[in-house]
């Protein structure tokens, strides 16, 4: 059965469906970004730019939301090289494997030099700040260990290598040993996916709504009525689109 | 009040001793009365001093308001106005979570914070998903039926009609309900998102009945309360005041009627008369941080199955040195929460879980003990929604990371997702305790341990696998499953004697009478019922005791006498 690129009423290109010798589907060949930013341009919508709604949104919002894209923070809380360090990895997790990319440890730095707690913390562990600190000594210590100076310079294959060790907490001495691995992992990786996923560039990708205050939806979606899921303004996914009847519908010809 | 039939919905029932939804504005969110409200002198005792602006402080308060009582409520956290400060928005929802430090442990150490703490005025309930069921007349005597955990010293039919009151209060939505004990709801059912359909659709297919609801989200006009408009973002506070939360269904009527909130203002201390052994009032520090006290007649401790045990634990003396209450170190145990593990499923086309309140369609067929499942007691079932930050959680729960995240994140609006509530048993050793760290105040902060029993493992483990067959059922193409938990209640047990609990039926803290505990804290059990109804119903008949003086009234000072 030959599978269209953007057939997404199939599930083949997810991973857990898709055969055990066969790659992840590349995100580069899904449609470039069309309206507004996604990371790295590419997504599911790419005539949906969430940004285009903001004068629907209520003004704390709106100003809540504008400023995570036109006032990336200062970097206050971690060291110049700790900060390298950890936006590598940041970026490794994410797949932010090129530009445009979300400064998501900006955001985590803003928290952490703010003192923002997600009111817990594992009684074998440090606070949160602490933990990304060693965190980052730790992959730091890893790279040394296949002989580069730090992970910012270790390769690409070593540095997903370690990256997967660290998501299986495989990894020990040094810096690991003062902490529990898994939870380190957990830590990080919750701070990191609410910063890249509070982003109206992510909502663009995934086509996500946005601040629905103060209009609210009236087509929440029905499977019996053609069309009834997407509001208007909703961007539509990019696939069965017949490009006569959407040529015409972006008054493109 | 009693509602029988459906054909008397929405607007015509309205509340008789509430007036909160007219004091209301139809288009600012905010108090409209806090100009009037009382302002009591530290100097002098008032009736009642209420730790806790949540589902049970505020809505004792406001009952016992009405029959003339003078109270202050002290409350952490602040003053919300949701024009002001709350968003649509996830992160931006941060601060309507009790987020400063405590510590978990134990084999099945709970995650806190957004998942389950709320603070400020209003607290859990400004940011809890709006599901409002009743628990069962079997809740109440656990220990008889199923011989498992305790029997409570209160009933079902003890609390019927302060189920009903809040119902119409809220006022909550749905279809009439088949278990448990039959009932209707004020307000007519919601309609329901193509997400929830598909649930329906699945569980119909494996014989599972669902209904409508039941929230407590206004389906209609009521009073000033604008309807529902379905913008999905009930966990991050109602910027409509369509869904409910003591701050808009009871605060105001309370206000109206001489009650002062103090926001920002952080208990530390119940003091206690050494000699009499009775609560004298209450030690807090305020926003300016300066050290203050409140003297009252009567204290009822609000804060939840965390912080109610730390404040008694935290407020030692000569008399009592392990803390209010704990003479036979019942302080701080038996804390529960309920198993929630959720599994999302996958569909050919949109779903857009993002769009109506996150709860939809649920059902309690699995709520009662069946001995042919191999465990005691059950689960409910639930359609949940949710937001980008929240899914992106599921795809992490299953390992996903890099591209694979990615994949599962961009599928995003193909998804829906199941969720359950499973009851788990009360264990003495599930409990709060002082911890070593201290907070921003200099006080001891909660350390919470928690391990799942066999049966609760059992009890989740069959849930799961019905969320399963349901999705199977209803064609999905793909599954990721969380475990996670939900809700927390229990630490300061009722009890039939100063042995079982370390408050009587009527909430009365046993060693000091006239200390008193009106939150979530108090139930012995925890149903497959989402709480915060119940702990509103329980405040409801705690101030039906007191203001009828059912309560001995030689226990509480002569000035609660009006």
């Amino acid at each position: 059965m030959s599978v269209l690129p953007f057939d997404f009423a199939e599930a083949h290109h997810l991973p857990k469906r898709r055969l055990p010798e066969q790659a992840l589907a590349d995100p580069y060949e899904l449609p470039r970004q069309r309206r507004g930013i996604t990371p790295q341009m590419h997504g599911r919508y790419p005539d949906y730019d969430v940004l285009e709604q903001q004068e629907h949104w209520d003004e704390v919002t709106r100003r809540l939301v504008l400023a995570r894209v036109t006032d990336v923070p200062p970097i206050r809380w971690f060291e110049t090289a700790e900060l390298e360090t950890l936006t590598v990895f940041a970026d490794l997790y994410l797949a932010q494997d090129s530009e445009p990319r979300i400064p998501v440890m900006a955001f985590v730095d803003e928290k952490l030099f703010k003192g923002e707690l997600d009111g817990y913390r594992y009684f074998d562990m440090p606070d949160d700040g602490e933990t990304w600190r060693i965190v980052a000594r730790g992959l730091d210590e890893e790279a040394r260990r296949r002989g580069a100076e730090r992970f910012p310079l270790l390769g690409v294959d070593d540095q997903l290598d370690v990256v997967r060790r660290f998501a299986n907490g495989e990894l020990h001495g040094g810096a690991w040993n003062t902490l529990n691995v898994s939870r380190a992992w957990s830590v990080v990786t919750r701070h990191v996916l609410e910063q890249f996923y509070s982003h109206p560039w992510a909502w663009n990708e995934i086509g996500f709504g946005g601040p629905a205050y103060p209009r609210g939806y009236s087509r929440f979606g029905s499977p019996h009525l053609e069309g009834a899921e997407r509001e208007t303004w909703e961007g539509k996914e990019a696939y069965g689109v017949d490009p006569v009847v959407d040529t015409q519908e972006r008054g493109l010809e | 009040m009693r509602l029988r039939g459906s054909f008397v919905k929405g607007a015509l029932l309205m509340p008789k001793d509430n007036d909160s939804p007219f004091l209301l504005d139809r288009h600012e969110r905010s108090l409209q009365n806090l100009d009037r409200m009382a302002r009591y002198r530290r100097s002098e005792a008032v009736d009642l001093v209420v730790v806790g602006a949540g589902a049970g402080g505020i809505t004792v308060a406001q009952r016992l308001a009405r029959k003339g009582w003078r109270i202050v409520i002290l409350e952490k956290g602040p003053f919300w106005d949701p024009d002001r400060d709350w968003v649509s928005d996830e992160k931006g929802a941060q601060p309507l979570y009790w987020t400063d430090t405590r510590i978990i442990g134990g084999n099945d150490p709970i995650e806190l914070g957004k998942n389950n703490s709320g603070v400020g005025v209003g607290g859990s309930m400004t940011h809890f998903a709006g599901y409002t069921p009743r628990f069962h007349p079997s809740d109440f005597e656990v220990r008889t039926r199923d011989g498992v955990a305790f029997d409570w010293p209160i009933s079902y039919w003890d609390l019927k009609e302060s189920f009903e009151r809040i119902e119409l209060e809220l006022p909550v939505a749905g279809q009439d309900w088949p278990w448990g004990d039959p009932h209707s709801y004020p307000h007519g059912p919601h309609p329901i998102a193509g997400a929830a359909s598909v649930a329906w659709r699945g569980a119909r297919a494996c014989g599972i009945e669902m209904r409508v609801g039941p929230v407590s989200i206004t389906n209609g006009v009521f009073g000033n309360r604008p309807h529902c408009i379905y913008r999905g973002f009930c966990l991050q506070g109602c910027k409509v005041n369509a869904k409910a939360s003591p701050l808009i269904t009871h605060l105001p009527d309370a206000i109206e009627h001489g009650v002062e909130v103090r926001a920002n203002c952080m208990a530390t201390r119940v003091e206690i008369e050494e000699s009499s052994g009775r609560a004298t009032g209450v030690a807090y520090v305020d926003g300016e941080g300066l050290e203050r006290f409140q003297p009252a007649d009567a204290v009822a401790v609000c804060g939840y199955a965390i912080e109610t045990p730390r404040l008694l634990l935290n407020s030692t003396s000569r008399r009592f040195p392990s803390g209010l209450g704990n003479a036979n170190d019942l302080v701080g145990r038996y804390v529960m929460v309920q198993g929630a593990t959720q599994v999302a499923a996958r569909f050919p086309y949109e779903l857009r879980m993002y769009k109506a309140p996150p709860p939809e369609v649920s059902s309690e067929q699995f709520y009662e003990t069946d001995e042919s499942r191999g465990f005691a007691r059950g689960f409910s079932l639930q359609t949940v929604g949710p937001l980008p930050i929240d899914w992106a959680n599921h795809v992490r729960a299953e390992g996903h990371w890099g591209q694979a995240l990615r994949e599962y994140m961009r599928d995003y609006n193909h998804w829906t997702v199941l969720a359950v509530l499973c009851e788990l048993m009360p264990l003495a050793e599930n409990r709060v305790t002082l911890s070593a760290v201290t907070d921003g105040y200099g006080l001891p902060v909660a350390n919470f341990t928690y391990s799942l029993c066999d049966n609760d493992k059992k009890n989740i483990a069959y849930a799961t696998r019905v969320m399963d067959e349901i999705w199977e059922r209803a064609g999905a193409q793909d599954t990721l499953k969380i475990d996670r938990y939900a809700h927390l209640v229990g630490g300061c047990k009722m009890g039939f004697s100063p042995e079982d609990g370390v408050v009587d039926s009527s909430h009365r803290v046993w060693e000091v009478p006239n200390l008193f505990v009106a939150d979530g804290s108090v139930f012995p059990t925890e149903g497959a019922a989402n709480p915060a109804l119940l702990i509103m119903a329980v405040s409801d008949r705690l101030a039906g005791l007191l203001a009828d003086k059912r309560v001995s009234r030689k226990e509480v000072s002569p000035s609660l006498r009006r």
